[in-house]
């Protein structure tokens, strides 16, 4: 059993083929990882899936093709996502932010909004974001009061809020030191417990293989190898991309 | 999905075309009326005025809506030089004023202090040739030009697009009040530029031009092509571009983008004078309204030329403008739309509406693309505190009370009038731009449906009182949701302008047909029993407004401020303000951003709707003057004004409304009479959008929080001031 299956998908831009004829596929409760040098069309592999980008091919998630929903129809069956550049909601403060994605909207919910805005909700899902990524003291303040690795936190937790099935991370280490990418390996593995699958989208090597259980490598929108986090080390293809030709030896 | 929409909107397009090329190629009629003489020069006027808007934008970055304005008052100045030999002296406010006024206030008529005023115009002896009244016009041009770029746009650089905007709504309305009050609203005679007996020229196919419009046609597509070939090719086109692209690329390149936007100012407004005098001379004539107003077709033009192109603006320009003489042609036939006796109105301003709707979404995306430019941030939407809802509110509320019943004069009643009407069409805008961060320039337009629509309802159906209103508003947000389909591929200011295309196509439509206006008898609209301002106390003894009909206005008012209010603190207002902030990460946390932009196009028609209602009531009939797309523009700026993300903006805006309480105190008080009310508007539009971005009531309080956080006596927690000020976060690339 599967939760997202991607059949040759395949992006284009103009003439440009950003991801080509790629098959891939996510088992529930897993860490997958999806590394590839700058360029190679790692986050253009995320919109397709996510449905930010126009794809061709097929994408099963959870039992469904989703490859012609829209971004919001996917996200609400549990595809969840971050970005590389945050793109927090500057205008609400960190709980806010993390309310947009747990809470749904229906007709009579609007209309009651215009007299009891601020009726009791259900708040576990919130909160339980906020608690695993160790950020409720943050939960008053806005976006841009707080340190870029505690928006990085935001970020991911505002993804959790809508308590996904599978949680796409784009980048969610650029930019951290070691410790600080250890740490975030920790939190991630929390959330892997607490019953979430994670696509995890980074070019940090050292990241990726040391918490993930299987890892596709790609280059120039093609799938190079995959495996697990022993079987990628070795390969040679691997090596080649990463670090230019001739160099299998000295590993 | 999205790919069909587009090719439904391609096929549409083609087709549309296909039928008017067949139609003039076959039938001669439809070809003589495409290519008359009057509406080439018309083309070519409104091609002038949109590659002006072009340069603007490519130079500093502004929609300059008052492009038509500054010709139109470009060619006064040249039209009182060949006639009186006079200069136009640009008015200044007479700081005696607020003297005279409260000095007056004690004397008996007759015994008035006059101090001096400032002179109107110079003399500069005897009427004036053409060529150095000419040359001095253009001179003008530059100067004015000059004085727009330093005076208010470079200290607009960095500010939001819409505050841009709204600086050049301010400009466009304080210079057609400048003449309305120097000159009236009739038409003033302008001499021809050269005084030649019109020669015909003949062509083939039986078309005739005078010399004098093919003259102007060819000045057009010189100064076109100039253009073009001064962005292709020179050095100074470049680094424009390059400077509009990046700015700071520019600068390491070694441009000004200061130098550039001033040169592109003055471009701008030269040519606006140049085409100004070229257009009252063609017409003789000139008056306040008409040239300022080609701007409309203009801004059509320039959203077709995608803000860049010359010449596609340029072509579009024509295309718009020769259509109409053909769309009016055939208006005479059987087979066209007649609403009575006469042809539908509004259909040649509904047409090239509808075709450019269709070559944005052809263009737009359901969601902006990755490194898609953003307009810009909006002020900052605070949650409007408990203390002001349950505190403030209610004290303002009883405060007007009192003053409705027991104070204010008959004229200050009005006045209060004013201001409710006011807010709640300001809190259109609030739910629209200030929450989800779309404009629309329709929703005075929209108030205006909801009038006609009461009418209909109240006197034809005898609906009883409650419910006509309701579903007359419940019609402006049917309308209200026409207007939002572009709006979900088109965004910033593109859909301004959109927006305030459709206004301009309905009002025509509306206000014109004697089926919706009630024809001669007008649309009259009762109040019911006690809140009737006519029946109690009419307006036309001079005795103002019925008390009760404040505390009718003064309820539905203080409703819609607490019902926004509400929204904004709901999960329906995050994800506005989701929407807002960024509309593919609200996509990715599952919000359905095209919903939601229905959802508040639907609101803000519906609170336009209520208020249409009100002013309907207050006047007794559906006045056209209250309700068309400048109209739009006037309010939209106001409401921005006061501060447009907040309930507390629409308040402040609301004071400030043309008629309301803040120039009701200025008449009454400081003896500045009613005239004075659209250059001081248009004054404070320029100031305030230059001095305070955010808006009244935004000043307000981030004025009120660096006191509070002064008095916590907190240095570590500057915090609840950066909250409103916020930095552009780092991008992470």
């Amino acid at each position: 059993m599967t939760l997202l299956t991607t059949t040759n998908m395949a992006v284009t831009f103009g003439g440009l083929r950003a991801v080509d004829d790629v098959d891939f596929e996510v088992r529930p409760g897993q860490l997958v990882g999806l590394i590839g040098p700058n360029g190679a069309g790692k986050t253009t592999f995320i919109d397709g899936i996510t449905g930010f980008v126009h794809t061709s091919g097929r994408i099963d998630f959870d039992g469904a093709d989703i490859s012609t929903m829209s971004a919001h129809q996917r996200a609400r069956r549990g595809l969840g996502r971050t970005w590389q550049s945050l793109e927090l909601f500057d205008d609400l403060t960190v709980r806010e932010n993390l309310e947009v994605a747990a809470e749904r909207q229906s007709w009579s919910s609007f209309l009651l909004d215009f007299v009891r805005p601020t009726r009791p909700r259900d708040r576990a899902a919130v909160d339980f974001a906020l608690d695993v990524l160790d950020i409720a003291d943050l939960a008053g303040r806005f976006p841009t009061e707080i340190s870029q690795g505690q928006r990085k936190l935001v970020s991911a937790a505002r993804a959790l809020a809508a308590q996904p099935k599978l949680v796409c991370m784009d980048e969610p280490a650029a930019g951290l030191d070691t410790e600080e990418s250890l740490e975030l390996g920790r939190r991630l593995q929390r959330i892997i417990d607490a019953g979430m699958t994670i696509f995890l989208v980074d070019h940090d090597m050292g990241l990726v293989l040391n918490i993930c259980d299987y890892i596709y490598v790609i280059e120039f929108g093609r799938k190079i190898a995959e495996g697990t986090p022993a079987q990628v080390k070795r390969d040679p293809a691997v090596i080649e991309a990463y670090l230019g030709s001739g160099a299998g030896g000295v590993s | 999905m999205q790919r069909s929409v587009a090719q439904v909107a391609q096929w549409i397009l083609l087709g549309l075309a296909a039928i008017i090329v067949v139609l003039l190629v076959t039938n001669e009629e439809y070809r003589l009326n495409f290519l008359s003489g009057p509406a080439i020069v018309k083309g070519a006027l409104v091609a002038a005025i949109g590659i002006g808007i072009v340069l603007t934008y490519k130079g500093a970055g502004v929609i300059n809506f008052a492009n038509g304005a500054i010709a139109m008052y470009c060619a006064y100045f040249y039209a009182l030089l060949r006639r009186d030999g006079d200069f136009l002296v640009p008015p200044l406010p007479n700081p005696l004023v607020l003297i005279e006024g409260p000095v007056n206030w004690f004397r008996e008529s007759g015994d008035y202090i006059d101090l001096p005023d400032w002179p109107t115009r110079i003399s500069v002896g005897p009427n004036m040739q053409v060529i150095p009244a000419v040359l001095l016009t253009l001179l003008f041009g530059f100067v004015f030009g000059l004085v727009l770029h330093f005076v208010i746009f470079r200290p607009l650089r960095a500010a939001p697009m819409l505050a841009k905007v709204v600086a050049s709504i301010g400009l466009l309305l304080l210079l057609q009040a400048i003449v309305v009050r120097r000159f009236g609203s009739v038409a003033a005679t302008v001499p021809k530029l050269y005084d030649t007996q019109p020669i015909l020229w003949e062509f083939p196919w039986g078309i005739r031009f005078t010399r004098e419009q093919l003259f102007v046609v060819i000045l057009v597509l010189i100064v076109t092509a100039a253009l073009w070939a001064l962005f292709r090719f020179a050095r100074f086109g470049l680094a424009t571009r390059a400077a509009s692209e990046n700015e700071k690329g520019a600068v390491v390149l070694g441009f000004s983008p200061d130098m550039l936007a001033g040169t592109n100012w003055v471009l701008s407004t030269m040519l606006a004078a140049m085409f100004g005098m070229v257009a009252a001379s063609a017409d003789s004539s000139v008056d306040p309204v008409t040239i300022t107003l080609l701007v409309i077709p203009a801004l059509s033009a320039v959203l077709v030329g995608n803000l860049s192109s010359f010449w596609i603006t340029a072509l579009a320009a024509f295309l718009i403008s020769m259509a109409r003489p053909v769309i009016l042609f055939a208006g005479t036939k059987s087979w066209f739309p007649h609403s009575g006796t006469i042809a539908t109105p509004g259909v040649g301003e509904l047409l090239p509406f509808i075709v450019i709707v269709l070559v944005l979404f052809l263009r737009g995306d359901a969601l902006p693309t990755r490194g898609a430019i953003s307009a810009g941030r909006l002020p900052f939407a605070p949650t409007p505190g408990r203390m002001s809802l349950r505190v403030v509110g209610p004290i303002a509320i009883a405060v007007t009370f009192v003053a409705l019943l027991l104070v204010a004069t008959p004229s200050g009643r009005l006045g209060i009038t004013n201001t409710l009407v006011g807010i709640v069409i300001s809190l259109s805008f609030v739910v629209l731009t200030g929450f989800v961060g779309q404009i629309s320039l329709a929703q005075l337009v929209l108030a205006g449906v909801s009038g006609f629509l009461l009418s209909k309802f109240a006197e034809e159906q005898n609906i009883p009182f409650p419910i006509s209103p309701l579903l007359a508003a419940a019609g402006a947000t049917l309308v209200g949701l026409l207007v939002a389909i572009p709006a979900l591929r088109v965004r910033g200011v593109n859909l301004a302008i959109v927006t305030f295309a459709f206004a301009v196509a309905m009002q025509e439509f509306m206000f014109k047909n004697p089926s919706i206006n009630g024809g001669l008898n007008g649309s009259r609209v009762r109040a019911p029993g006690p809140i009737d301002p006519l029946k109690t106390v009419a307006i036309s003894r001079g005795e103002g407004v019925n008390p009760w009909f404040g505390i009718f206005c003064l309820a539905v008012a203080a409703g819609s401020c607490y019902a926004i209010a509400n929204i904004r603190r709901s999960a329906t207002g995050r994800k506005f303000l989701a929407t807002r902030s960024n509309e593919r990460a609200a996509a990715a946390a599952g919000v359905n951003v095209s919903a939601t932009k229905l959802l508040a196009f639907g609101t803000a028609a519906f609170v336009a709707g209520i208020a249409g209602a009100l002013s309907s009531y207050r006047f007794g009939t559906v006045n056209p003057e209250y309700f068309g797309g400048l109209q739009s523009l006037t309010f939209f700026a106001f409401a921005y004004l006061g501060g447009i993300s907040g309930v507390s903006g629409a308040v402040a805006a609301g004071f400030l409304v043309p008629g309301g309480v803040v120039f009701t105190i200025l008449d009454s008080v400081f003896g500045v009479p009613g005239e004075f009310a659209p250059i001081l508007g248009g004054l404070g539009l320029i100031f305030t959008a230059i001095r305070n971005p955010e808006g009244i009531a935004g000043g307000f309080r981030v004025s009120y929080e660096q006191m509070r956080s002064k008095r916590r006596d907190q240095p570590d927690e500057p915090t609840a001031v950066t909250s409103s000020r916020a930095p552009e976060p780092e991008v992470v690339p």
